[in-house]
């Protein structure tokens, strides 16, 4: 019997690990691929052993100015991620303890609607207000993709906080403006923590609506990449080492902070 | 006075804003799809839209290739859709154990979910490609025949549903295991008690309880999965021909490369109420096995 | 809260080191600022113009010649660049909202030439060039090109960059193969039959397989039997000629291409034979740097150009204006742009973006040893013969493109699948057809 454990245990960790190579394959290709030449990448004999180069990055940060990319990413993720909070919070909060599902699934719309239906006539509005290429008109956009996410997050995470507290702050005369901003939000913060992580990393992978909204001076990062196909060269290399950098920041959020992300996405779909 | 007023329409102050963006933010687009959906216009700043009626939607559900991408669309997301939900639970499984380095394991498998879909897809073109790229070299390393992946009618679909369920397979796994995790103990000890071997348990006891969880994470990957664009647009664009041409895609054909933004916008509609239509289904049926169970 | 806060701003501040020190070494980038005090005269100065510009080289050298413009004339010319899909993309939508932004962009006019010309996007440049014909040595633009770049007798657009279908190579195995170089479609396809060898990892052919894409590399075969896509505002992709055209094509590629062709654009195409796996592949001359740089190809040594060759009808390669520059007609600054366009497709300037490899279209250039230096001695002579006998599309001329070119392209995808030779051309001359007669 205790044998049998053993085996069956062998068994699922090398499963488990084995499921788990898989899944990172086209990760660590990507990262070898990053340090190799054009050559190299498209001979897969080589696919471990090459002479590492350094060139690539190099390339993607002199030639192609992906710093000032990768500024108007951050710009632009944590811009929309913050004022989805400012404006999803408390409509989480209010769908939340009124049982507002109605409004709830009107804000939820957003997400079902093909985004290339955006595209034109946003373009229109931005376009007659002057906002094209400028940071709000891609903040604004990508907030309509990160509030319903808050929203659909928080919502949950709200429902499940116990009344009691709430209950106790009113006795203490404290208005419900005061109660949700002195006492709810506070003991909120990992809830807070994962919509704000899942906001910015939509944000930061977004693509569609940045090519209509974004231009020289606000492209971010997932339009940047594209500049390594031009029309008759292309630059694998230099691509590679450019999806490397892209998915960094988020690869980085994603260790630091699994646990908000994965409880928030759990807590959403669990009691949502 | 201020302050007893704002505590009346608390609510309403709270969601408003929010309420108010979206629909400003979404009233305009859905009106201008609309109506341009019964206008034709190549997107001429010379000659204006020119009123067409119910022509487009007439010419949409003649137009063979409309009912090509629906087919395509409902191949891909329901393939993959399913392939992720099986493979999902299982890793869930796989993974709802204690053993070492099981921190590192989920971290791992948060990643695709999260990495830059346009990228990855570049990644991925490099890595299908039939000659010079790994996959085949891998099938041949091993003595089998290698593919065409990306480069054939019949293999395109699921190569990309490969690259799908690659992406997405870990957002259900987690979403699972968090649905593990708040699973209740008595059925179990029960079972014990009756001597239930461990197949038993997992189907009578843990499957039928993780339902609403499954399908809440069906229903989530389902919206999403239809509306699959940025990895299809990175990698065939719709080719080979129109093999991997989805509703979305088909669209952005439509409104982008034929300038034919009428009948691309009759197409948005009708896609518009497909999603719609399916989300609330799901979200029925999930009312229902709410009830039930 | 604040625990979170914290947190979140560790992470974040963590990120930020890395993206800072990730940066570092970045040397000062491109920003070399023009002096101003050059010349007396700067008849634009303080204006401001927006130029759209594709992922091109051409855009790269204009961007290291610019300030010289700047200083001289005042004008500041602002540079955004973009892929080219989404450049397309991107200009449709903002001249659809009459934007007076770009007021100059590259286009590409048989692409989306008719289209932009019938939705009035263009400003027609007649009288500008009327105005400066001396100055700008007009005859000197080589004819095949401004043709490419006229509708309706109206001068839509500057040509900057020509291009043409050649026959890339490799001397290697037609040497080991005892074999000449082909001159006729008919010996190419012996000499493909002769090395094909997939066993050891060698195909006889390579071209691009996507639907869409591959219209543009079909054509010369197409013409070079006598066919071509239209004649007048009839469709003709059903007829023997063409039909022998696309079916070669569609043939090669299944019986000695290598496997998915049907996803090959360029990039796949020219990986395929740079990686030395295809003894022949026919494409643009404009990508021949991909096939001789050592460091993007293994065959670099060995890759020999030769002109397309000849079939029943003569050797009938494209050779047409791939790249020109437009002048938005909602423009507010239409004489500064017409200054930049004047300078950026001058003698001077098409010497130097030339000389950095992007074939122009001036033929002073051409026959100035100097404008030939960058490109290999072989390919020279190829651009220069197939320029003299090309013809001036490689796509039919419909304002609806991309429309036509998957239609069309279709009927090669079907012969590369091994479908009925003549089913698939006579449907697609049907839809064709349908599409010329809704654009009257």
């Amino acid at each position: 019997m205790k044998k049998r454990n053993a085996f069956a245990r062998l068994l699922s960790n090398t499963a488990t690990w084995l499921v788990l190579f898989v899944f990172s394959f086209p990760f660590i290709w990507m990262v070898m691929a990053s340090f190799k030449t054009q050559v190299q990448i498209q001979s897969p004999g080589n696919f471990f052993w090459f002479r590492p180069t350094g060139r690539n990055y190099a390339e993607v940060f002199n030639q192609y100015h992906f710093f000032k990319y990768m500024i108007n990413s951050f710009i632009v993720a944590i811009g929309s991620t913050l004022a989805s909070l400012l404006l999803g919070l408390p409509a989480a909060y209010g769908i939340a303890r009124y049982r507002l599902n109605g409004l709830g699934l009107t804000i939820l719309a957003a997400r079902i609607i093909p985004g290339i239906s955006f595209l034109i006539p946003w373009f229109i509005i931005f376009n007659s207000l002057g906002l094209v290429d400028t940071y709000t008109a891609l903040i604004l956009s990508h907030m309509l993709v990160g509030l319903p996410f808050v929203i659909w997050i928080m919502i949950s995470y709200f429902e499940a906080l116990p009344h009691e507290i709430e209950e106790a702050g009113a006795i203490d005369g404290c208005g419900k403006m005061k109660v949700f901003l002195r006492i709810v939000l506070p003991i909120s913060g990992p809830g807070v923590m994962t919509a704000s992580l899942m906001s910015i990393i939509f944000s930061w992978n977004n693509f569609m609506f940045s090519i209509i909204l974004a231009g020289e001076k606000t492209k971010t990062l997932p339009i940047a990449i594209f500049n390594f196909l031009s029309y008759s060269e292309v630059n694998w290399g230099g691509l590679m080492a450019a999806a490397c950098i892209i998915t960094l920041p988020v690869l980085v959020i994603a260790l630091a902070a699994q646990k908000f992300i994965i409880n928030g996405l759990a807590a959403g779909a669990v009691k949502g | 006075m201020l302050a007893s007023w704002m505590e009346k329409r608390f609510k309403w102050i709270v969601t408003l804003p929010a309420l108010l963006f979206v629909l400003v933010m979404m009233a305009f687009p859905i009106a201008y799809t609309l109506r341009l959906s019964f206008f034709e216009w190549s997107m001429s700043a010379a000659s204006p839209p020119k009123w067409v009626g119910l022509d487009n939607y007439i010419a949409l559900f003649k137009d063979g290739r409309f009912w090509h991408a629906l087919g395509a669309t409902a191949y891909f997301s329901f393939g993959a859709l399913a392939a992720e939900t099986v493979l999902g639970v299982a890793i869930a499984l796989l993974l709802h154990r204690e053993f070492r380095g099981r921190g590192l394991a989920k971290t791992i498998f948060l990643l695709p979910m999260v990495a830059t879909p346009v990228a990855m897809g570049l990644v991925w073109v490099l890595i299908y490609e039939p000659t010079n790229g790994i996959f085949n070299a891998l099938l041949q390393a091993i003595g089998l025949k290698p593919l065409h992946w990306l480069g054939s009618i019949g293999q395109v679909i699921p190569s990309l549903m490969v690259i799908d369920i690659w992406q997405w397979t870990p957002m259900v796994c987690l979403i699972v295991m968090a649905g593990l995790t708040t699973l209740p103990q008595e059925p179990y000890e029960s079972a014990d008690v009756d001597g239930a071997s461990r197949r038993q348990k997992l189907w009578y006891i843990t499957l039928p309880l993780l339902r609403p969880t499954i399908l809440t994470a069906v229903m989530l990957r389902l919206i999403d999965v239809i509306k699959t664009f940025d990895i299809i647009y990175a990698t065939t664009q719709g080719g080979p021909g129109t093999a991997s041409e989805t509703l979305n895609i088909y669209g952005y054909v439509l409104a982008f490369q034929y300038f034919k933004l009428g009948l691309a916008s009759s197409l948005l509609v009708v896609f518009f109420l497909l999603v719609m239509g399916l989300t609330l289904a799901l979200i029925v049926v999930r009312r229902n096995t709410e009830v039930s169970s | 809260m604040k625990r979170i806060n914290k947190r979140l701003g560790s992470c974040l501040s963590a990120l930020l080191a890395v993206a800072l020190t990730a940066g570092c070494g970045s040397g000062g980038g491109s920003g070399a600022s023009p002096s101003s005090s050059e010349g007396a005269a700067q008849p634009f100065k303080g204006k401001k113009i927006t130029f759209y510009v594709a992922n091109h080289p051409w855009a790269e050298t204009i961007k290291e010649l610019l300030p010289e413009f700047e200083a001289q004339t005042g004008l500041k010319v602002e540079i955004q660049g973009f892929a080219e899909d989404q450049l397309s993309q991107k200009l449709s939508v903002q001249l659809t909202t009459k934007a007076s932004d770009p007021d100059v962009f590259m286009t590409r006019p048989l692409q989306e030439g008719r289209q932009f010309y019938k939705n009035g996007w263009y400003e027609p440049l007649d009288g500008y060039v009327e105005k400066d014909k001396a100055e700008i040595d007009f005859e000197d633009f080589s004819k095949s090109a401004l043709d490419t770049t006229t509708v309706d007798g109206k001068l839509l657009s500057i040509p900057i960059i020509s291009e043409q279908e050649v026959l890339y190579y490799r001397k290697d195995l037609l040497e080991k193969a005892n074999l000449q170089v082909p001159k006729t479609l008919d010996e190419l396809e012996a000499a493909i039959q002769k090395v094909h060898d997939p066993d050891n990892g060698v195909y006889g052919f390579v071209a691009r397989g996507q639907t869409a894409v591959l219209v543009t590399q079909v054509s010369s075969f197409v013409f070079s039997e006598g066919g071509d896509f239209m004649q007048g505002d009839k469709a003709t992709v059903n007829t023997p000629e063409a039909v022998k055209g696309f079916s070669r094509y569609g043939r090669w590629l299944k019986d000695y291409g290598p496997p998915g062709v049907l996803n090959f654009s360029w990039p796949q195409a020219m990986g395929v034979f740079a990686q030395g796996k295809a003894a022949f592949y026919t494409d643009a001359s404009a990508i021949y740097k991909n096939a001789v740089d050592p460091e993007k190809s293994t065959v670099a040594e060995n890759v020999g150009f030769a002109s397309f060759p000849a079939g029943s009808a003569g050797a009938k390669p494209y050779s047409i204006t791939s790249w020109a520059l437009g002048m938005n007609a909602q423009s507010d600054n239409k004489d500064a742009v017409w200054a930049f366009i004047k300078w950026a497709t001058g003698k001077e300037v098409m010497l130097k973006t030339q000389q950095g490899g992007n074939p122009g279209v001036r033929n002073s250039v051409w026959n100035d040893p100097e404008g030939v230096k960058g490109f290999p001695a072989e390919l020279v002579e190829v651009i220069r013969e197939s320029s003299k006998v090309g013809v001036g599309h490689d796509r039919p001329l419909v304002v609806n493109v991309g429309e036509a070119r998957d239609i069309i392209g279709e009927i090669v995808i079907q012969a590369i699948l091994g479908e009925d030779v003549q089913a698939a051309p006579d449907k697609a001359n049907q839809a064709f057809q349908a599409l010329i007669d809704g654009e009257k």
